[in-house]
């Protein structure tokens, strides 16, 4: 390891890795899908990062914890690095999310009923499969199992 | 008729282009209801719209535009609508 790996503010992989309480493979992983840069290796052989690379990967780890894809999480860090960036910005990329959240939770209430509904309509005896209410039901008309 | 536009606070083109779009509905129709609602207040209203992005625009009820259209545009589509009603 040579002087630079001993300078306290630079952190290897491992140790960002620790105090962003993340996988050193979760920091590779978003790397190679260009959230995170990857820091040239030092004449050792370390790749080395400074303490921004912490704040950068709880930044990535709390958005994921909000629902956020890898793409939108790029986008966001996109905003939180251009100076000409306002918070309406953000706060509208925030809305959008919650919007589609609530649709998706919406669309996945109205399954719940349908699996519901599957779920009084059979008796769960012993009959055979080819009698099966659910079965029957999934194969009737569109919409007969979501009635 | 009744106009919704949802939108979140603090947008700036917004606030620029509201005026237009509101005279332009009035013009065509005085009686016309305009509503201007922050959607943070109504996200499960603008759920049941179907709005995905700010801001959109209702026009009884009904998701007519996904953004702010063009005053004429806006106006087109009041005529559409009082010929075809819903």
């Amino acid at each position: 390891m040579d002087s630079s790996t001993s300078h306290p503010q630079w952190l290897t992989v491992g140790k960002i890795a620790e105090l962003a309480e993340v996988s050193a493979n979760a920091v590779r992983f978003y790397e190679r899908e260009g959230l995170m840069q990857v820091p040239p290796k030092t004449r050792s052989g370390y790749r080395l990062y400074g303490p921004e690379a912490v704040q950068r990967l709880r930044f990535i780890k709390q958005a994921q914890q909000c629902g956020f894809t890898l793409a939108e999480i790029q986008a966001l860090l996109q905003l939180r690095d251009q100076p000409s960036t306002c918070c309406n910005d953000v706060h509208a990329k925030v809305i959008e999310k919650k919007l589609a959240l609530e649709a998706r939770i919406r669309d996945m209430k109205t399954m719940s009923m349908a699996l519901d509904q599957l779920i009084a309509d059979c008796s769960n005896d012993g009959r055979p499969a080819e009698d099966c209410p659910i079965l029957g039901a999934l194969s009737g008309p569109a919409g007969g199992a979501a009635r | 008729m009744k106009i919704e536009v949802l939108h979140a606070p603090g947008c700036v083109r917004c606030a620029r282009e509201l005026a237009g779009l509101r005279a332009a509905a009035l013009a065509l129709d005085p009686t016309v209801q305009w509503h201007e609602i922050n959607i943070v207040d109504a996200i499960d209203y603008a759920v049941a719209l179907g709005v995905l992005k700010t801001p959109a625009v209702a026009i009884d009820g009904e998701l007519v535009f996904a953004k702010l259209p063009l005053p004429d545009t806006l106006s087109a589509a009041m005529r559409e609508r009082r010929r075809t009603p819903a």
